[in-house]
């Protein structure tokens, strides 16, 4: 039976791709990056907090400081940041605030490593993280990067290199140590090596049979700002090898799987509820349109260039929906649609995250235009929908099979 | 080859039974709280009616809120699929489909038989069959009658809220207010059929639409539907049983496959 044949294959293709050593190790990674942290704060050594991509690592590191990540991605900690925070704001960010606020003190587990840092360093990207960030301040130093936001411009990008340069003082400031030029050309040469093996990573997504579960990389992806850079580069490499070794093994293609990419919101440690519902119905991500994605790693930094310049450049133009106009996602969601050979896109977002709801009708437009089926899903970090979205992803599923 | 499509949707538990691509019978019962017990009575139903044994039966097929509860079933489709399948071998040149069924609304955009596109309502019983449920009773109203109470207004109140509790409680208050009860139905059904109308225009149907699932025996609906949207909708004669029928012609589908 036919059945039969696809039942065995699918039940082979997942046991196939578990097989992966490093992502025990990625999985098991968070305990160890805490006693790092702890331990480097004995030692003297400054901890940076950050909740988006646009505050760039390499000034931190320059300063040598350490930095982790304080996306929330969990649904625990919303209810205590409900306590402040209006209920109609994103997941995200109520996820994010409860962690900070509870800090271990109500009862209900939120991350250790959101007690560690010495300083905020947000960003002016949507109005809820912005409001957001001055309550913050109550309970952790907060510093503010302001973005410009219509980013296509010779001045958003001078205003941002100013930015960039205050940003760099207060880091200066915070660790006592002086931020040189050459260090900040060692450090964007060392994110770039990141970035390019993020890069082979994705390519090999690009093939027939995907050696690799788009679940298991969102996993990966999430823990790319919570481990050091340099334990995040090994895992990486290891990752890869043992990918590419299960792609010379493996000879049969399976192709019958939708290829899906999904696009949209965040995805922060914590939350796969979506990506879990799509594989676990028959589909195959391939690629991430996302924060948690492509977003992080797809354009290098000029490593020819000014290095504060180069970062400028490079960190302006990440096609994040609180930028206007912002074109560029669009076309980058059409050019990855062809690269991965995409069948369907399931546009994902977090209720009221308004940048990224509105922009939903640009890219159905785009992708319908493009002939790429568009599924639709905005949801929060609970469970209540998981039925819901079950069934319009089988229904999906079913019409690109 | 005999199959049988049972939907199992949140308020009723559908069956049809189908012989060499005919529909020869079908049933309806109440869902109550155990999917499982309703979808094998139901599907007992079909097979007593039409005197056929359990052990001809080539395959039974679910679909609906509870199909994946439904064990001893060969297989699953979604009701999006099994709406189309359904819609399409009672009308095939249909081109979109609006189901109004007890806890959720689905647009579904059709070329040829197949889905091209669709839209459900989100997380909440805004434009659902739950909504009228409710709002029914606030009403005083046996839901059934609803819809010709509102075809007799001459005058629709307004009702603004989507939430159904707040609706609810809007109902009260026109009530208080003196309103005529035909003018709050008409309202209420209004207020649906604007929120469907608005799905129906995202999704971009335009003609050859049908209308099925239970809120769709409801003329009055029908009406202010087809008011809204400017277009005559398509009602097949029985639209709570689309799913069921789509989900055992799917099997069949399936089955001359392999």
């Amino acid at each position: 039976m036919e059945n039969d044949l696809i039942y065995f294959i699918t039940k082979h293709f997942v046991e196939r791709m578990t097989h992966f050593k490093t992502l025990e190790y990625i999985k098991n990674s968070y305990s160890s990056r805490i006693c790092q942290l702890t331990e480097e704060k004995k030692a003297g050594k400054k901890i940076v907090g950050t909740l988006c991509l646009f505050v760039p690592d390499e000034i931190i590191f320059a300063a040598d400081a350490d930095r982790v990540i304080l996306c929330g991605g969990k649904n625990d900690t919303i209810s205590i940041a409900e306590q402040y925070l209006p209920r109609n704001i994103c997941p995200l960010v109520k996820s994010s605030f409860g962690s900070v606020v509870n800090n271990g003190r109500s009862g209900v587990k939120s991350c250790s490593h959101f007690g560690l840092v010495d300083i905020v360093v947000a960003e002016n990207t949507c109005d809820s993280k912005k409001k957001m960030y001055e309550l913050l301040g109550d309970y952790v130093p907060t510093y503010v990067l302001d973005l410009p936001q219509k980013p296509d411009s010779l001045a958003a990008v001078k205003y941002f290199l100013e930015e960039l340069n205050k940003f760099k003082g207060v880091m200066e400031q915070l660790t006592g140590n002086k931020v040189t030029v050459e260090q900040l050309k060692k450090e964007i040469i060392s994110s770039n090596e990141t970035r390019k093996l993020l890069h082979r990573l994705y390519d090999l997504r690009k093939t027939d049979s995907p050696p690799i579960s788009g679940v298991d990389v969102i996993k990966v992806m999430q823990k790319q700002y919570v481990l050091s850079a340099e334990d995040f580069k090994k895992a990486l490499r290891s990752l890869i090898d043992e990918a590419e070794k299960i792609k010379a093994d493996f000879k049969t293609d399976f192709t019958r799987k939708p290829r899906i990419m999904i696009s949209g919101c965040p995805m922060p440690g914590g939350n796969t509820k979506v990506p879990e519902i799509i594989e676990n119905r028959g589909g195959i991500i391939v690629v991430e349109e996302s924060c948690t994605g492509t977003r992080s790693f797809w354009d290098l930094v000029d490593e020819s260039k000014d290095p504060m310049t180069a970062l400028a450049e490079r960190y302006i133009k990440i096609p994040c929906s609180c930028m206007t106009p912002n074109d560029r996602r669009i076309d980058n969601i059409l050019e990855l649609a062809r690269e991965f050979k995409v069948d369907g896109v399931v546009n994902y977002t977090l209720q009221f995250c308004h940048g990224y709801n509105i922009e939903r009708y640009k890219v159905q437009q785009a992708l319908r235009n493009a002939g790429i089926p568009v599924l639709s899903i905005e949801t929060d970090y609970s469970d209540s929908d998981v039925e819901q979205i079950g069934l319009r992803v089988d229904a999906f599923m079913e019409m690109l099979s | 080859m005999i199959s049988v499509g049972i939907d199992s949707g949140s308020a009723t538990t559908k069956a049809v039974l189908v012989i060499d691509g005919q529909m020869i019978t079908r049933n309806i019962r109440p869902t109550g709280f155990d999917f499982l017990s309703a979808a094998k009575s139901v599907c007992e139903d079909v097979l007593s009616n039409a005197g056929i044994d359990k052990k001809d039966v080539t395959g039974i097929y679910a679909t609906g809120y509870g199909r994946n509860s439904i064990k001893f079933a060969d297989r699953a489709v979604s009701e999006i699929t099994a709406h189309t399948m359904g819609v399409y071998y009672l009308y095939p040149a249909v081109n979109g489909i609006i189901d109004i069924g007890g806890q959720d609304s689905k647009i579904i955009s059709v070329n040829d038989g197949r889905v091209t596109d669709f839209l459900m309502n989100d997380k909440c019983a805004a434009g659902t069959g739950k909504f009228l449920e409710y709002t029914a009773k606030a009403l005083e109203v046996p839901i059934e009658e609803l819809g010709n109470l509102a075809l007799v207004s001459k005058e629709p109140a307004s009702i603004t809220s989507m939430c159904t509790v707040f609706a609810e409680s809007e109902v009260i208050s026109l009530r208080a207010r003196g309103f005529k009860k035909e003018d709050i139905a008409a309202g209420l059904i209004e207020s649906i059929a604007r929120r469907v109308a608005v799905m129906v225009r995202q999704v971009g149907l335009k003609q050859n639409v049908a209308f099925v699932g239970g809120v769709a025996k409801n003329a009055g609906i029908k009406v202010f539907l087809e008011k809204e949207l400017g277009i005559s909708l398509y009602v097949p004669p029985e639209p709570q049983v689309t799913g069921a029928l789509g989900a055992a012609l799917y099997g069949i589908g399936k089955n001359s496959i392999v």
